[in-house]
């Protein structure tokens, strides 16, 4: 028995789906049988996981766009409804955690426009994307929404900057208050604060960072992609459907709430 | 895909709405199920509705505030099934009273069924649980905005979200705790305080209705199952928007 047929023919359109987690959720809503938007910044990125999901046997499109940009992010959308129609599942996963040298910026060497892009891609780009999905939504009476927030969106995390704190606790709030607004139209709206995950994301930083988060990690080990991903098919399945409102920590123990 | 092929639970409240609804869940994912509750009788004859054959469900009566029956319980799954792998605690009790009110022997009731219960099961199935196994506790939302009328049940049901993180602190990284925390969920449990002001309750709640046993008991399978494997000491919500918070 599957639980998740219930995605068979859905489409779903996934930002920062290039790489790591966005990836793996792509690639386990293909397999549950969805049709799926990969949506990156990178177009070359998108294009060629797009590709490994199509030689798989699957339906997925390649489309490029910056999230935080609303006439970039406008135009995909008309391609993706275009080829695979409205969007049923909008999985904001598009997101950054600028480094320097290993380690975020202090807030009196952080520069303004570091800040502003920041918030403009982790939090902008979630409010543009569901702005441009939700009508197509509540015309359908169905929807669901997930937002990639993070731990350091809920309590202190080293290793991060202040901007991309702020942007994923932001993200919370979002969450709570779009899923009491849109409850009432069929959709559910909520949240996932992965803890440190294996994705290219966290590579940027020395190795004694994350092996010091494997110790401070109940199950002793970093997440993986497909951990976040199988959260994220959950909660957009007819199983989750009277949970809407949550942040789910997919974090090994290392956050309980 | 959530599988539970030669998966064994045990199951304490099992002719609960909610926990009837979660064995069925459980049995059509593979899982072998032992069933407990106060009733040994009506209990056989949920197990023979639920699995005519008796291959896949024992029942046995478990009154889960006796730490000897949470014994009995945990060595009778594994001489019949010859393993425990999952461990789910829905047994529960709800009655109303102010606090004001409240005669000793309620509150002292009301917390042993509700967390005492909870103790005495997990005590009992730590040792027989094996690796890569899991334990969801049924937890409340009332355990975590209060609930009037009912501060034993609600105080109880804090504390097993409590008890919930610790243990997933305890037995990581080879057992998987976690909790779910429904909300206003469609069973007799509920029905006197829908009388009393159920209209006003789903008008606060964003999806607008009561929830279904059946979906609480996908977030406990869900929870269960391999796709949780990254998710310990977590309480998932499952309450259509009517608590959005913490
Ligand atoms: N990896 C972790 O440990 C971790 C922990 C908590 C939260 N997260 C969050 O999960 C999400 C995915 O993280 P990841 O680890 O897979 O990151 P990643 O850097 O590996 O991938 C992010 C993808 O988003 C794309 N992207 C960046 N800016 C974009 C924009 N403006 N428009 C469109 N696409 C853009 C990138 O090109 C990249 O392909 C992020 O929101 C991140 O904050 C990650
Ligand atoms: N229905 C809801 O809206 C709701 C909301 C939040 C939490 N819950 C919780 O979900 C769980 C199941 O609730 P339900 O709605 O199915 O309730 P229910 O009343 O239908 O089931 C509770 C079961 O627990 C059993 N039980 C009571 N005392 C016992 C004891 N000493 N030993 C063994 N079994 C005992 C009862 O016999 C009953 O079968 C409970 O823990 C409850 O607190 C329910």
């Amino acid at each position: 028995m599957t639980t998740n047929s219930s995605h068979a023919g859905r489409v779903v359109l996934v930002t920062g789906a290039g790489q790591g987690i966005g990836a793996a959720i792509a690639r386990a809503f293909v397999a549950q049988g969805a049709a799926v938007a990969v949506l990156d910044l990178d177009h070359e990125r998108a294009a060629l996981t797009a590709d490994e999901l199509e030689a798989a046997g699957g339906t997925a499109i390649g489309v490029a766009a910056d999230v935080a940009d609303r006439a970039s992010l406008a135009a995909a959308l008309d391609r993706v409804v275009h080829r695979l129609g409205t969007v049923d599942i909008l999985i904001n996963n598009a997101g950054i955690s600028p480094k320097h040298d290993g380690a975020p910026a202090p807030i009196d060497a952080m520069d303004e426009a570091e800040w502003r892009r920041v918030v403009d891609v982790n939090l902008t780009g979630a409010f543009l994307a569901a702005k441009l999905v939700v009508p197509a939504m509540q015309a359908k009476g169905w929807g669901s929404i997930v937002n990639m927030s993070s731990v350091a969106g809920r309590t202190y995390f080293p290793s991060i900057g202040v901007h991309y704190a702020a942007t994923k606790a932001a993200l919370i709030g979002f969450t709570r208050h779009l899923a009491g607004d849109l409850g009432p139209h069929g959709i559910t709206v909520n949240a996932i604060a992965p803890g440190r995950i294996r994705t290219p994301l966290i590579a940027s930083v020395p190795a004694a960072v994350n092996e010091a988060a494997i110790q401070a990690t109940p199950l002793r080990r970093l997440g993986e992609p497909i951990d976040v991903a199988t959260a994220a098919l959950w909660l957009t399945s007819a199983d989750a459907g009277f949970v809407t409102g949550q942040v789910v920590d997919v974090a090994g123990g290392w956050l309980m709430t | 895909m959530i599988g539970f092929d030669g998966k064994v639970l045990l199951l304490t409240g099992a002719q609960g709405g909610i926990a009837r609804a979660t064995a069925e869940r459980f049995l059509a994912h593979g899982a072998r199920l032992l069933l407990t509750d106060l009733d040994g009788t009506a209990l056989e004859e949920l197990g023979r509705r639920l699995d005519p054959t008796g291959g896949r469900v024992l029942t046995m009566a478990q009154d889960v505030t006796v730490p000897a029956d949470a014994l009995r319980a945990v060595t009778a799954a594994v001489e019949r099934f010859g393993r425990l792998d999952l461990l789910v605690t829905a047994a529960g009790l709800y009655p109303e009273a102010l606090v004001r009110d409240m005669p000793d022997d309620e509150w002292r009731r009301v917390i042993a069924v509700n967390l005492d219960g909870v103790f005495f099961t997990t005590r009992a199935a730590i040792p027989a649980l094996a690796p890569g196994g899991a334990i969801v506790n049924v937890a409340s939302m009332a355990g975590h905005r209060g609930s009037r009328a009912h501060a034993h049940y609600a105080a109880a049901k804090g504390a097993v979200t409590s008890f919930t993180r610790s243990l997933a602190l305890e037995l990581a990284p080879a057992i998987r705790v976690n909790a779910v925390a429904p909300g206003l969920i469609d069973t007799p449990m509920v029905q006197p305080l829908m009388a009393a002001k159920g209209e006003q309750l789903l008008a606060q709640t964003p999806l607008g209705r009561l929830g279904r046993a059946d979906e609480v008991a996908d977030a406990v399978a869900f929870l269960c199952s391999d796709r949780a494997s990254f998710i310990t000491g977590e309480t998932l919500h499952v309450n259509g928007g009517l608590h959005i918070a913490g």
